[in-house]
C-alpha cells in the first residue's frame, strides 16, 4: 500500500488515457468535455505527485513484480510534477485552439495522455530497455500529434521526416543497448554502474561505444547539433500547440532520463564525452542562433531559438562532469524554459487559433493596440527567453553561466553570452513589431474573445515568469515559493540520485 | 525606518506606474499623478539630503538576502557620491515633466516613471547583481519610449540601441559571474557585494584585464566613450525628447558613476595602470565629437555630439587619478545633466513648434520668444563653462586634475572650452538670434509652467557656479576615501 502511492500519478495518467479512449467512441462528448475531463485527471495526478514530494527518497517500487526496472525518487518526482503541470498548462492554453480546429476530437486527448504516460515512465526508468519502450511510447504519440492537422499539407513532410529520422535514431539507441549488454550482461542501470566501477580499460570499450550511441539519441531528441535539421520543418508542420508541447514538455522528459543516466550511473566515466559535448555545445549555439536570426515566420523563429536554449541546457549539462552543482542549474533552467517556452508558443497558438494570419513578423504588427494584455504577456515571455532581469529566464541563465564558469568553461559561457546578445536582436524585433507599428488591416480579427481559459492560463504563466525572476525577497508580502525554494527543490531532487 | 526610505524612493514610481497602467485611461490624470509621484520622491530625497552626514561611509543601508543560495543580497545604500547624483535625478525628472507637459499619451508617462525606478535602483544598488538587475530593467522603458514615440526609422534605431547596450551589459554580466565564482573559490561562500569582491586576491593579471574590459564595455557604451559611440547619433536624432533627455542627462551619468563605484574598488591596479590610455581616449573623443558637432546642421544631432564631447571630458576626469579630476568629473556630471537636459528639452519645444531641427532653417527665434532665448542662453553658457556657472567650476577642476596627471594632456583638455564655445555660439547666432530672410518662424514663448520647471535648474546653475563648496562638501569625503583608501591601498596590494 505504501508503495502504491508512488505509482499513483503514473497510474492515474494511464487510467485517464484508457477512459478517454473509451469515451472518444461516443459522439455526444464534445471537445470541451474532453478538455475538462483530462484536466481533472491531470490535477488528480498532480495532487498525487505533490503529495509524495516529501523529503529525499529513493525507492524501487514492488521490486519483485517490476524486477527493479522502475525507480521512484525525488528526482523522478520533480520531473513528474513538471511534466504533468506542463501537460495541464498545454491543455488549458490550447483550449481556444482545440475548440477552433475541428480535427481535435476525443482521441487527441487520449494520445496526449499516452504521451504523458510514456514521458513519466521515462523519468522513472531504471533500465535501458524500459527507457526505450517509454521513449517510443512518448515519441509515437508525438508523431501522431505532429500529423494531426489534416488541413495543412506541410504535415505530411513534418510527420514523415520526424517518424523516419526518429525511428532511425531509435535504432542507434538499441544498438548501444546491445553493445552495453554484450559487455556487462545487463541492461539495468544500477548494475551497469557497478560494472563500470569495477572494471577499467578494454573491458569498458563496448560500454563507451554503447553510451556514445545512446548519447546520439539524446542529442537527436533534444535537437542538438548535428541532429537539429528536422526541428524547423517538424515544428512548422505540427499544430502550434503541439509545437509548444514538444519544445517544452517533451524536452524536459528527455532530460529527465538522460540526466539520471549521466549523473547517477556513468558519472565516473562522464569526462570521456567532454570534448564531444564541448563541440556539440558550440555548434548548437552557433547553428541555433544562425537559424533564428534568418527566420521570418515567428513560429520558426521560436523553434530555432529553442535550439539555442538546448545549447544553454547542454552547457549546464557539460558542466555537471566538473561540478555536480551544475545539475541543479540544469533543472532550474528546465523550469525556467518550460514556463517561457510554453508561454510564448502557447500565446502564439492562442492568437492564431481563430485566424491563421499571424504568421510572420509583419503579421504581428500593432498587436499591442488590438490586444494590449496579450502583447504584454508575449513581451514577458520574450524577455524571459532573452534572459532579461526580472524574469525567471534571467535567474536560469545566471545559474547556468555561473556553474559553467565554476566548472572552468569560461570560454563557452562567453560564447553563450554572445548567443544571448544576438538573441536580444530576434526577440526584441518581435516586441518592436508588436508595439511600434500600426496594425495590418488583413490581420484584424473582430470579436476575439479574451475572457477564456486560455487567456487566464497564459496570464498565470506570465505571472509565474515574473515572480520567478523577482522572487519573494523583494516582494516581501507575497507568500510564494521564491527562487531559493526552487533551487532547494532542485538540489534535493538531485541529491536523491546519490542515495543507493 | 531610515533604511526603508531608499526602497520607497526606488519603488514608488514603479508601483504607481503599474497602478496607472491597469486603472485609468485618462491621460491627464495619469500625467498629474505621475508628476505628483516624482515630486513626492523629490521631497523624500530632499529630506535625505538634509539628514545626510558628510562622511565617507554608506548611509541608510538596507541589506537583506534576496537569492540566498548565491549570496545575492538586496543591498542598497547611499554615500556622498550617490547622494549628489540622486539629488540631481530627483530634481531633473519632475521639472522635465513640466516641459514635456503637452500632447503625450498615457504610455509616455508610465514609461518615464519606470525609467525613474530603474535609474534610482541602479544608482543605489551595492550588490553587483542587483545593480545589473536595475541596469537592464531601466533599458526596457527607454526601448518602448523610442520605439513608440520616436521619429524616422525608429524601429531600426530601437533595435540598434538595445542590442548595442545589452551587448555591453551582458559582457559585464559574464565578468560579474566570474568575480562571484572566484570569490566563492577563495572564501568558500557566495557573495556579489562590491565590498566583498574587492577582497579577491586570486585573480591573475590577465584575468583582471579581461574582467576590467568587460565592465568597461557596459559603461563605455552607455556613456559613450569613443569609439563605442556609434549608437548615439541615430538614437538622439530619432528618439523623442523625453528619451533623449533621459539617455543623455541621466543614464550616461550612471555609466560614469558605475566606473567609480565598481571599477575603482574592484580593479584599482588595472585602473591606475591604464588610466593614461583612458584619459587620452577621453580627450580624443572630446575633440572628435567637438569637431563633429561643429559640422552638424540638425540641432539635436549637434547637441548629441556636444553631449558626447562633454561626457568624454567627464570620463577623462574620472581616470585622472586625483581629487581635482574626480571631484570635477562628479561636478560636471551634475552640471552637464542640467545644461544638456534643459537644452534637449528646449530643442524639443523648438521642434514641436516649428517642425524643424535644421539650424539653416531656424533663425530669429529670439524675436518672438525672448524668455525662451534667455533661458536657452543661460544653459548654453553653463554648457560652455562661462565663469559664474556650474560648468566653469567643473571644467576648471577637471582641467586642473588632468594637468596634475600629465601636463601635456592638461593643455589639450583646455581646448574643450574653445571648441565648445565655438560650436555653441555659432549655432546660437544662426538658429536663435540672426533673422532669416523670407517668412519668419512662429515660435511661441515659454509658458509659465515651463518657466517654473526650468527655474530650479537656472538657480542651480548659478548657485553651483558661485558657491560650489556647499555641494562639493557632500561628496568630497567620499572621493577622498576612494582615492586614499581604495585606490592607493588597492594598488599597493
Amino acid at each position: 500500500m505504501n508503495q502504491l502511492i508512488f505509482l499513483m500519478p503514473i497510474l492515474t495518467v494511464l487510467v485517464a488515457s484508457i477512459i478517454l479512449m473509451l469515451l472518444s467512441m461516443y459522439d455526444r462528448f464534445s471537445t470541451k468535455y474532453f478538455i475538462a475531463l483530462s484536466s481533472v485527471f491531470l490535477i488528480i495526478a498532480l495532487g498525487f505527485s505533490v503529495a509524495t514530494f516529501t523529503d529525499e527518497y529513493s525507492i524501487t517500487v514492488y521490486s519483485d513484480i517490476f524486477n527493479n526496472v522502475l525507480i521512484f525518487d525525488s528526482f523522478s518526482n520533480f520531473f513528474t510534477i513538471l511534466l504533468i503541470a506542463g501537460t495541464l498548462l498545454t491543455i488549458l492554453i490550447g483550449e481556444h485552439y482545440f475548440l477552433h480546429r475541428k480535427y481535435f476530437k476525443g482521441e487527441f486527448f487520449t494520445i496526449l495522455m499516452f504521451a504523458l504516460f510514456g514521458m513519466i515512465l521515462l523519468g522513472n526508468a531504471n533500465e535501458l530497455v524500459t527507457a526505450f519502450i517509454a521513449l517510443e511510447i512518448a515519441s509515437f504519440s508525438i508523431y501522431v500529434m505532429v500529423g494531426y492537422n489534416s488541413d495543412d499539407n506541410k504535415r505530411v513532410e513534418a510527420i514523415f521526416k520526424y517518424l523516419v529520422l526518429g525511428s532511425f535514431i531509435g535504432a542507434f539507441y538499441l544498438l548501444g543497448t546491445v553493445l552495453i549488454y554484450g559487455a556487462t550482461q545487463t541492461t539495468n542501470l544500477t548494475e551497469i554502474s557497478t560494472y563500470i566501477s569495477t572494471h577499467s580499460g578494454n573491458d569498458l570499450a563496448l560500454v563507451y561505444i554503447g553510451i556514445t550511441l545512446i548519447l546520439f539519441t539524446f542529442l537527436f531528441k533534444i535537437a542538438a547539433f548535428p541532429f537539429q535539421s528536422w526541428l524547423l520543418d517538424v515544428y512548422r508542420g505540427a499544430p502550434m500547440i503541439i509545437t509548444a508541447y514538444m519544445a517544452s514538455v517533451f524536452k524536459i522528459a528527455i532530460f529527465s532520463f538522460f540526466m539520471r543516466v549521466f549523473l547517477q550511473d556513468i558519472t565516473s566515466i562522464i569526462d570521456f564525452w567532454d570534448s564531444i559535448m564541448y563541440v556539440v555545445v558550440i555548434l548548437t549555439l552557433v547553428f541555433g542562433t544562425w537559424l533564428a536570426i534568418t527566420q521570418k515566420i515567428v513560429k520558426r523563429m521560436l523553434a530555432a531559438s529553442s535550439i539555442v536554449h538546448t545549447g544553454y541546457l547542454l552547457l549546464a549539462f557539460l558542466a555537471v562532469g566538473q561540478n555536480s552543482q551544475a545539475a541543479y542549474a540544469t533543472m532550474f533552467y528546465l523550469i525556467a524554459y518550460l514556463l517561457s517556452a510554453i508561454g510564448s508558443f502557447g500565446l502564439v497558438s492562442h492568437i492564431i487559433s481563430e485566424t491563421s494570419v499571424r504568421v510572420t513578423y509583419d503579421d504581428f504588427k500593432g498587436l499591442s493596440k488590438e490586444r494590449p494584455y496579450l502583447a504584454a504577456m508575449m513581451t514577458i515571455f520574450l524577455l524571459s527567453l532573452a534572459g532579461i532581469p526580472s524574469t525567471i529566464g534571467f535567474i536560469g541563465k545566471f545559474y547556468v553561466f555561473t556553474e559553467a564558469i565554476d566548472a572552468g568553461f569560461t570560454s563557452l559561457a562567453v560564447l553563450a553570452i554572445i548567443a544571448t546578445i544576438i538573441s536580444v536582436y530576434y526577440y526584441f524585433k518581435l516586441i518592436a513589431v508588436m508595439y511600434f507599428y500600426p496594425a495590418n488591416a488583413s490581420c484584424k480579427s473582430e470579436g476575439f474573445n479574451d475572457k477564456r481559459v486560455s487567456t487566464y492560463a497564459i496570464a498565470f504563466i506570465a505571472i509565474l515568469t515574473v515572480l520567478g525572476g523577482i522572487g519573494s525577497a523583494i516582494v516581501f508580502f507575497i507568500p510564494i515559493p521564491g527562487i531559493d525554494t526552487m533551487i532547494e527543490i532542485a538540489q534535493m531532487s538531485v541529491q536523491s540520485l546519490m542515495m543507493k | 525606518m531610515s533604511a526603508d526610505i531608499l526602497s520607497f524612493i526606488i519603488f514608488l514610481p514603479a508601483v504607481v506606474a503599474f497602478g496607472l497602467m491597469i486603472t485609468t485611461k485618462n491621460v491627464e490624470a495619469v500625467r498629474n499623478i505621475a508628476f505628483l509621484t516624482t515630486t513626492v520622491v523629490l521631497a523624500l530625497v530632499l529630506k535625505l539630503y538634509l539628514q545626510f552626514e558628510p562622511s565617507a561611509g554608506m548611509q541608510f543601508v538596507t541589506n537583506t538576502s534576496w537569492i540566498s543560495s548565491f549570496g545575492i543580497n538586496y543591498y542598497i545604500g547611499l554615500d556622498g557620491f550617490s547622494l549628489t547624483i540622486l539629488m540631481m535625478i530627483a530634481i531633473l525628472i519632475p521639472t522635465s515633466y513640466l516641459l514635456l507637459w503637452e500632447g503625450r499619451t498615457k504610455g509616455y508617462w508610465i514609461n518615464l516613471l519606470l525609467v525613474q525606478t530603474g535609474v534610482t535602483g541602479s544608482l543605489l544598488a551595492l550588490d553587483v547583481v542587483l545593480f545589473y538587475f536595475f541596469w537592464e530593467v531601466m533599458l526596457l522603458p527607454v526601448f518602448l519610449l523610442i520605439g513608440i514615440y520616436g521619429f524616422g526609422d525608429k524601429v531600426f534605431t530601437t533595435i540598434k540601441v538595445t542590442v548595442y547596450t545589452m551587448a555591453g551589459s551582458l559582457l559585464m554580466f559574464v565578468a560579474i559571474l566570474y568575480l562571484g565564482v572566484t570569490f566563492n573559490a577563495e572564501f568558500g561562500h557566495w557573495s556579489f557585494q562590491y565590498t566583498d569582491l574587492m577582497k579577491i586576491t586570486t585573480l591573475s593579471y590577465d584575468e583582471k584585464i579581461w574582467l576590467f574590459l568587460a565592465f568597461l564595455a557596459a559603461f563605455a557604451i552607455k556613456i559613450p566613450i569613443f569609439p563605442l559611440h556609434t549608437w548615439i547619433m541615430e538614437t538622439y536624432k530619432n528618439a523623442p525628447t523625453g528619451a533623449v533627455f533621459l539617455l543623455s542627462s541621466i543614464m550616461a551619468k550612471l555609466g560614469v558613476y558605475a566606473i567609480v563605484r565598481f571599477m575603482i574598488p574592484i580593479f584599482p591596479d588595472i585602473y591606475v595602470e591604464f588610466s593614461t590610455w583612458f584619459v587620452v581616449f577621453g580627450l580624443f573623443g572630446l575633440i572628435y565629437f567637438g569637431i563633429a558637432a561643429l559640422m552638424q546642421d540638425d540641432i539635436k544631432r549637434m547637441f548629441a555630439y556636444s553631449s558626447a564631447s562633454h561626457l568624454s571630458l567627464i570620463s577623462a576626469g574620472i581616470f585622472s587619478l586625483n581629487e581635482f579630476g574626480i571631484n570635477g568629473a562628479l561636478y560636471l556630471i551634475i552640471a552637464h545633466a542640467i545644461a544638456t537636459g534643459a537644452l534637449f528639452l528646449l530643442v524639443g519645444i523648438i521642434h514641436d513648434e516649428t517642425g524643424t531641427k535644421s539650424i539653416k532653417k531656424l533663425g530669429g527665434l529670439a524675436k518672438t520668444a525672448p524668455i525662451f532665448t534667455v533661458i536657452f542662453a543661460v544653459m548654453l553658457f553653463a554648457n560652455i563653462g562661462l565663469p559664474g556657472t556650474n560648468g566653469f567650476v567643473s571644467e576648471l577642476l577637471i582641467i586642473f586634475g588632468i594637468y596634475e596627471f600629465n601636463h601635456t594632456l592638461g593643455y589639450i583638455s583646455a581646448l574643450t572650452v574653445i571648441i565648445g564655445a565655438s560650436y555653441m555660439l555659432w549655432m546660437f547666432q544662426r538658429a536663435i538670434l540672426q533673422n532669416r530672410d523670407g517668412e519668419s518662424l512662429n515660435m511661441r514663448d515659454l509658458k509659465i509652467k515651463e518657466i517654473l520647471g526650468l527655474t530650479p535648474w537656472i538657480i542651480l546653475v548659478f548657485i553651483m557656479g558661485i558657491y560650489p563648496d556647499i555641494f562639493i562638501d557632500k561628496f568630497e569625503p567620499t572621493v577622498t576615501h576612494y582615492i586614499n583608501d581604495i585606490l592607493k591601498i588597492g594598488v599597493m596590494k
